[in-house]
């Protein structure tokens, strides 16, 4: 994690550098912010905005850090993006999610999980801009959209028995589709994504479930409002539908709920002091995450995210 | 694989379908009818040349677009705004310059650059005090003249 930090501010530095001066040109705040999976879009869904400040005939760049705490678990995320002519963006991310909690699954059975494990994952992504303009075609309904995809890979550490156990594979690939509309004249930004997956919290928890758990794809819509108050400030929401893959697994071995997992949501503000920074502070409602190492609590708490932009 | 692909195709249908139906239905105009509420909270005509008045030295000022507008007459370019904005905001003009396409046809224009435009004229509107939602009911109106604008695609 610190070898990535030092290569992302490297690089961050090195765009500073080479191409302060380079004119890139989008309007504030219109490539979006950096989600958890490095896709531009909000902080937990990708929209159909290509990342960076690049617009047509122009190469841009991003890098971002991200954290959520809640109750029981904590995630930090690094990542970089790349924006061609406002028509391809490829992203790179890395995630380490704090797992402390799941040292208890040794009680359930000999796991050998150590305590204090974190959860790593590698982020891929890969998005295309296919028709429309979101932010200029204000006189049409005709949104803006993209297809995308996030090849992840997952590192479970000690946890892999688990994830075994789970019949949970250690990769998986997402496929999203996004429109996304800036209705101007009232400053609202509607942002749609229907996401082809089979992975658990995200691919945190692997890729899929061993039966009588849920091992295919399924489609799950995610949606984001946001709210203009001016050309610095954004506040909005979202609603990211999830699979429950391995609630059923769970059941069958007579735990319960305790594998379940829930929808996410959040409330977000956003600033941008000028084009090449933005600040995001969430509230996030990320539902259940392993209930039965967690005293069945939701988990809420805190999310915020600071992204470079050129 | 086998399960990716029937996914992917899913994917890609969904947006084939989204896309015909973009095509079809939702091409449909957003553009509401103009009343003259905008142009009254613009300040009407005395505040669209304050606006202009502001706005000109702005974009003349600019080092991405200024080259654009410092060879012109600039009374004749701000008159020309004046119209244009005053047409737009539902004023009683009527905008006799070229429209946006001949105008433009023979400049290389980048988007970037009417990004800039944007940008200044936002610039100006703050210096004019004018409340942000009734700059982005200004902006709704002109955004869509990128398509005749930008020749640099």
């Amino acid at each position: 994690m610190k070898k990535t930090s030092v290569a992302l501010a490297l690089a961050v530095a090195s765009f500073y550098g080479s191409w302060a001066h380079a004119d890139t040109g989008k309007l504030l705040l219109t490539g979006g912010v950096s989600t958890i999976d490095g896709a531009a879009g909000g902080g937990l869904t990708p929209w159909a905005v290509i990342g960076s400040n690049a617009t047509e005939g122009e190469v841009g760049a991003s890098a971002f850090a991200t954290r959520v705490g809640t109750q029981d678990y904590a995630l930090t995320v690094a990542g970089v993006a790349v924006g061609w002519h406002d028509r391809v963006e490829l992203s790179l991310a890395r995630q380490d999610f704090n797992a402390s909690p799941a040292v208890a699954l040794n009680g359930i059975a000999p796991f050998g999980v150590t305590p204090g494990q974190h959860i790593r994952m590698n982020i891929v992504g890969a998005k295309l801009r296919v028709a429309g303009e979101a932010v200029l075609d204000s006189d049409t309904w005709m949104p803006q959209i993209a297809v995308g995809l996030e090849h992840k890979t997952v590192s479970p550490g000690s946890l892999d028995s688990v994830l075994q156990f789970l019949g949970a594979k250690t990769s998986g690939t997402d496929v999203y589709v996004s429109a996304t509309k800036l209705f101007l004249a009232p400053g609202v930004l509607v942002n749609g994504t229907l996401r082809s997956t089979n992975a658990n919290q995200n691919g945190l928890l692997g890729f899929g479930s061993a039966e009588p758990g849920r091992n295919q794809r399924r489609l799950v819509p995610e949606l984001s409002v946001a709210y203009l108050l001016s050309k610095n400030w954004v506040v909005g929401a979202e609603y990211r539908f999830k699979p429950n893959n391995l609630e059923a697994l769970g059941r069958a071995a007579g735990l319960g709920s305790a594998l379940a997992e829930d929808n996410w949501k959040d409330l977000f503000v956003a600033w941008a002091p000028n084009k090449h920074t933005s600040v995001t502070l969430a509230y996030v409602d990320l539902g259940r995450i392993v209930p039965g190492i967690t005293s069945d609590r939701k988990q809420t708490g805190y999310y915020v995210s600071v992204q470079f932009a050129l | 694989m086998q399960k990716f692909l029937i996914a992917a195709s899913i994917a890609v249908s969904c947006l084939l379908a989204t896309s015909v139906g973009a095509q079809t239905s939702m091409s449909g105009s957003l553009a509401t009818p103009t009343d003259a509420s905008l142009y009254q909270a613009l300040g009407e005509r005395p505040g669209l040349v304050r606006l202009t008045d502001d706005f000109l030295p702005r974009l003349m000022a600019d080092p991405r677009i200024g080259t654009f507008f410092n060879s012109g007459n600039q009374q004749r370019i701000k008159e020309q705004l004046v119209e244009q904005f005053c047409m737009l905001s539902g004023g009683p003009c009527v905008y006799k310059g070229a429209d946006m396409e001949s105008s433009h046809s023979n400049l290389d224009i980048r988007k970037s650059e009417f990004h800039a435009l944007v940008e200044v004229l936002q610039y100006s509107m703050d210096a004019q005090a004018i409340p942000f939602g009734v700059q982005n009911q200004l902006l709704a109106k002109l955004a869509p003249m990128y398509r005749d604008v930008v020749t640099v695609k």
